[in-house]
């Protein structure tokens, strides 16, 4: 370190990376690229025709699916199911959920059942399922239900043992009735991680019914991919997983949208 | 309204907190507690809220609060504690819900203490874009909407810095002078108790006890920023104290 006294030497810059910047145009331009060479792979033959067909045909499997109707049977059975089986387990799962939270009695009655419960792997039970609710609708929605109601029920309870205590003082020193503590206060604070949750169970979900249907259905995404696999067509049952993951997509959409919506209070 | 605590204790578990408390807020009397960290203070307060029980003792109100008044005893908090889902206005608003007056009459009423704590033009914001100065003149605003009779506050301004605070305090000055509460306020700055109390309790390390009551006849208006001869004073009776209380262990918060 030996420099003249006189002379002023520039501090040199040393703050950059390992800050996170926006790109919006390089993800697309992997996903294109990537597509170009399995197009490329395949049409000049390095990629086997078992293995993985060319994109386009990929693209014709989707054209069929469309063009006979099947598209919509088969997601269409899908979603009801899984609409019908995730509501329904994220209403109880979240009113469960505050009357453990919110009461002891409830507590002490219930939580050590959940917590069983809830580390069995929800697919086991769809034999458990079909003997009781018939190889029907019914035992499909319960399987999705149940596994949603679990996750959903913990998360709820854990969210309100999370809630800053200062804020319920607060809400009793002005005399704040029971329910409105609970509606203005615990239910707000805990609404995030309610809703950071239902991500979670979205993907349990898509999970539950795909594997019920790979197991015992005629229609719904899994029994497309099953009958796909079963005939060796993989183009169509590339389809199918391409399907699961924009439904996957679509569903985190949509609980983006709502946590944006509904927390608005929370960032710019 | 007067405030009387009695010969009140306070143990939790086996921790003796507060010993044979006995105090009296006169009305229209602001009464500043200070003592070292861990001593009870916030303790006291809270059971002179009510939001704790004293585990021996009394603790009473004597006359009427206000007609008007919606909630007697009144918290204002160190940490503000405003709900950050809802807007200046709506944080307001939220104390007065439970209530059965009127739309119009609330609207009144919040337009009235934003008005009286200058926050007026930031009726709509979230708690978030406010700064602590804000927010704590959110807490006030909050706290005179109910027209409380006495106000309980805990360290209201020691999350904030020494201008802010500064201005703050004059604030609270200009409110007591206007509208006469009976107070308690909390605070481990000698020179805000010096020209905020008309009573100012020094209070032993813990089990917390009243060891010096000091009374302060000069108005508030006419007081100087500082008066170093009282501030010396408190000091030396906290000092011995406070050096002891920060040497024990096991005393969090
Ligand atoms: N709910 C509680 N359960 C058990 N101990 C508690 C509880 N609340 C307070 N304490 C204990 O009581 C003692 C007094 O606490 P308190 O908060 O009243 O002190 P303080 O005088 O307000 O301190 P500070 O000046 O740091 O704010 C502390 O030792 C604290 O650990
Ligand atoms: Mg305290």
């Amino acid at each position: 370190m030996k420099h003249k006294k006189n002379t002023f030497i520039k501090i040199p810059f040393r703050g950059s990376g390992f800050s996170y910047r926006k790109n919006y145009w390089i993800s697309p331009v992997v996903f294109i690229v990537l597509i170009a060479l399995w197009h490329l792979g395949s049409t000049l033959g390095f990629i086997s025709k078992l293995v993985l067909p060319n994109p386009t045909e990929v693209v014709i499997a989707f054209h069929d699916l469309y063009v006979t109707g099947d598209l919509y049977l088969h997601v269409g059975a899908s979603l009801k199911r899984l609409i019908l089986g995730w509501t329904l387990g994220s209403i109880l799962g979240i009113i469960i959920g505050f009357a453990i939270g919110l009461f002891s009695l409830v507590r002490a009655g219930l939580a050590p059942i959940v917590a069983a419960i809830f580390p069995i792997p929800k697919i086991a039970l769809l034999p458990l399922f079909i003997i009781w609710f018939g190889i029907g609708e019914l035992s499909k929605v319960n399987l999705i239900l149940f596994g949603t109601l679990f996750p959903t029920i913990i998360a709820t309870y854990g969210a309100i043992d999370n809630v800053d205590r200062s804020l319920i003082r607060m809400g009793q020193s002005f005399n704040l009735t029971w329910f409105s503590i609970t509606k203005k206060i615990v239910f707000p604070a805990s609404l995030p991680v309610i809703l950071s949750n239902m991500r979670i169970t979205a993907a349990i979900a898509i999970i539950l019914i795909v594997a019920a249907e790979l197991i015992a259905a005629e229609k719904g995404i899994g029994a497309y991919i099953q009958m796909a696999g079963s005939l060796f067509a993989i183009d169509r049952l590339l389809a199918g997983i391409i399907i699961l993951s924009c439904m996957g997509l679509i569903a985190n959409w949509l609980i983006g949208f709502t946590e944006r919506k509904l927390l608005k209070w929370r960032n710019l | 309204m007067e405030l009387v605590v009695e010969g009140v204790s306070k143990t939790y578990d086996d921790l003796l907190v507060l010993n044979q408390i006995d105090l009296t807020a006169d009305e229209g009397q602001i009464v500043c507690i200070i003592g070292p960290s861990g001593c009870g203070k916030s303790t006291l307060l809270r059971l002179m809220g009510g939001l704790e029980e004293p585990s021996s003792g009394n603790i009473k109100t004597r006359g009427s609060p206000p007609s008007d008044c919606l909630n007697a005893l009144t918290f204002i908090f160190q940490d503000f504690s405003l709900l950050p889902w809802r807007t200046v206005e709506s944080n307001i608003s939220l104390v007065l819900e439970d209530h059965p007056i009127s739309n119009k009459e609330k609207q009144e009423i919040i337009n009235s203490v934003l008005q009286r704590t200058n926050l007026s033009e930031f009726s709509k914001r979230w708690p978030r874009e406010l700064s602590g100065g804000m927010k704590q003149r959110v807490g006030i605003a909050r706290a005179l909407a109910v027209n409380p009779s006495i106000l309980l506050m805990d360290e209201p301004l020691s999350a904030l810095d020494s201008q802010t605070s500064e201005i703050l305090l004059n604030d609270l000055i200009d409110l007591w002078d206007k509208q006469r509460f009976t107070s308690i306020y909390i605070t481990h700055n000698l020179s805000e108790a010096i020209r905020i109390g008309h009573k100012i309790v020094v209070m032993s390390r813990r089990p917390g006890e009243v060891r010096e009551t000091v009374n302060i006849e000069k108005a508030l208006k006419e007081r100087e920023l500082r008066n170093i001869e009282l501030e010396k004073y408190l000091w030396d009776l906290l000092k011995e104290e406070a050096v002891a209380a920060e040497r024990e262990i096991g005393s969090e918060t």
